[in-house]
This record gives structure tokens, C-alpha cells and sequence, in this order.
């Protein structure tokens, strides 16, 4: 007895195919999510609790996503709505917002500071170490850290960051510059302590 | 150096400002070719630019590299053992 269509195996096998197929590629991005969403939050633990939901979420909603476009920011628009939807954001005071320098501030400072005169290059590396870039990006108010964390650690484009967190691309092109100025006004702090 | 308000009219006396101003953008590619080239006339002629246009370019480099932690491997498995079973 033979109640179904003949085709019916059939889609199902190329069903599990399709989805093993997304599970494998999903997977091989992990390490790349995992560096972008390891600096949207403060902990390692927090990150790796997102990653879970996110990885759980995508496996659940494999077929919501469309082959051959950007895996990786697909991946990355769960997981930031995750992390909003956690919360976070009812942490941040509205009207606290940072000073912000312009571009030429740190580097201003870090010569003002300097004895001898310093390369570009060396100004970088021997005024900063890596906790206080981390400390420092950290302070930066998560409007604005978000998309500094995509493009500039995420490498992601405009565009895809545009995408990924459901804003225009002229907001994201302005919390970039201003993310960015803050990031550095809290660097000269360290640098010249 | 090019004189103050020659060419266009600009908000900014100083080029200097002008030139901060569009260094973000500039260094990732989003001026048209117009303000490019503008940018990068004024960067030929002027040391100061220069180096903090070359200092932010390492900045960003650096920021890059000492962001990147590695996922342990332990989530890996954990992330591989969410799929859905065969």
C-alpha cells in the first residue's frame, strides 16, 4: 500500500541534502561569527552562550535562508537581534554620550606625549597594548560599537552592516566615523598615561 | 599647499580640517573621485596629513589584530552537535 507520490523520497533526500549542506557551511563560518560576536559582548561566556542560540536558532530556520546570498550576515542578523533581544540595551542611559575628538586627536596626543619623534607605525604598537584597545572598545556605547565591531573587526561592508542591524546605510556610515572617534578618544587615555 | 576657498566653497578655511575630516571616508573608499583626488592632492603636499593618514591605516590594523580571539575549540563541538540528527 502506497499512499505516496513517487517524488516524495526523493524531495525529502534532497531536503536532508540541502539542510546537511547549510549545517556544513553554517558551521565553517563559526569562527568568523565567532570573532565579530566575541566583541559585541563583554565576556567569552556571553559569547559563547549568543553563538549557541544563534547556531540553534539557524539550524531551526535553515529554509528562511536563501542560497547564494551572504551566509555569514545572515548568521550575524540572528545573532545581533539575539543580543538585543537580551536586553542589553535598557543598560545604556540615552543621553550619555561620550565626547568625541577629531580623527587627528590620538595621534596628536600620542605626539604631544612623545620625547623623540615616532614613526606612525610604532606610535600604534609600542603606546597600546591589546587589553587597552579591548578595555577601550568596550567603553564604546553599543550604538556605535555594533558597527564598528562589523566593519572594521567583522570586515563586513556598509552595506551588509546596513542589513544586519535593519538601519540605513548613512546610519551606519555616521555611528562608523563617530564610533571610531570615540574609540580613539578613549585609546589617548591609555596611551598617554 | 592650496590657498583657502580656491576651487570650491568650503566650510573649512584650514585644508588640514578638511583633510581629517575626510579621512575616514577616504580610507575606505567611499569619496567620490572628485573629493579623492582633492584628498590626495592635499596629502602630497602636506607631511602632517600624511603621517596621521598612515598612523590611523596601522591604528586600524592593530585594532584588527588584537580583537581577534580565537573560538575555543570546545564550542565548535558544541555548535556541530546542535545539528539536526540524520
Amino acid at each position: 500500500m502506497s499512499e505516496t507520490t513517487p517524488t516524495e523520497p526523493r524531495q525529502l533526500a534532497a531536503e536532508a541534502r540541502d539542510r546537511v549542506r547549510f549545517e556544513e557551511e553554517a558551521l565553517e563560518l563559526s569562527d568568523q561569527v565567532y570573532r565579530v560576536a566575541r566583541r559585541l559582548v563583554g565576556s567569552r561566556e556571553e559569547a559563547e552562550d549568543l553563538m549557541q542560540e544563534t547556531y540553534a536558532r539557524a539550524f531551526r530556520s535553515w529554509q528562511s535562508y536563501t542560497p547564494g546570498t551572504n551566509l555569514r550576515a545572515w548568521l550575524l542578523r540572528i545573532l545581533t537581534n539575539l543580543n538585543i533581544d537580551r536586553g542589553r540595551r535598557k543598560q545604556r542611559a540615552p543621553d550619555m554620550q561620550p565626547l568625541e575628538e577629531g580623527d587627528y586627536f590620538l595621534y596628536n596626543k600620542i605626539e604631544e606625549a612623545s620625547r623623540e619623534p615616532v614613526s606612525e607605525q610604532d606610535a600604534v604598537v609600542e603606546r597600546l597594548s591589546q587589553d587597552d584597545v579591548v578595555s577601550a572598545l568596550s567603553a564604546v556605547p553599543h550604538d556605535f560599537r555594533d558597527v564598528l565591531v562589523l566593519v572594521d573587526i567583522g570586515d563586513f561592508t556598509y552595506q551588509d552592516a546596513a542589513q544586519i542591524l535593519d538601519i540605513p546605510i548613512g546610519t551606519v556610515m555616521s555611528r562608523l566615523h563617530r564610533g571610531r572617534r570615540i574609540l580613539k578618544g578613549e585609546l589617548a587615555d591609555k596611551a598617554v598615561e | 599647499m592650496r590657498a583657502p576657498g580656491a576651487g570650491c566653497v568650503s566650510a573649512y578655511l584650514d585644508p588640514c580640517d578638511k583633510c581629517e575630516e575626510v579621512m575616514q571616508p577616504y580610507l575606505d573608499r567611499a569619496l567620490d573621485e572628485g573629493e579623492r583626488a582633492e584628498a590626495e592632492a592635499h596629502l602630497a603636499d602636506c607631511g602632517y596629513c600624511r603621517k596621521r593618514y598612515r598612523f590611523e591605516e596601522s591604528l586600524r590594523v592593530f585594532v584588527r589584530q588584537v580583537c581577534a580571539e580565537e573560538m575555543p575549540p570546545e564550542l565548535k563541538q558544541k555548535l556541530a552537535a546542535l545539528r539536526t540528527p540524520l
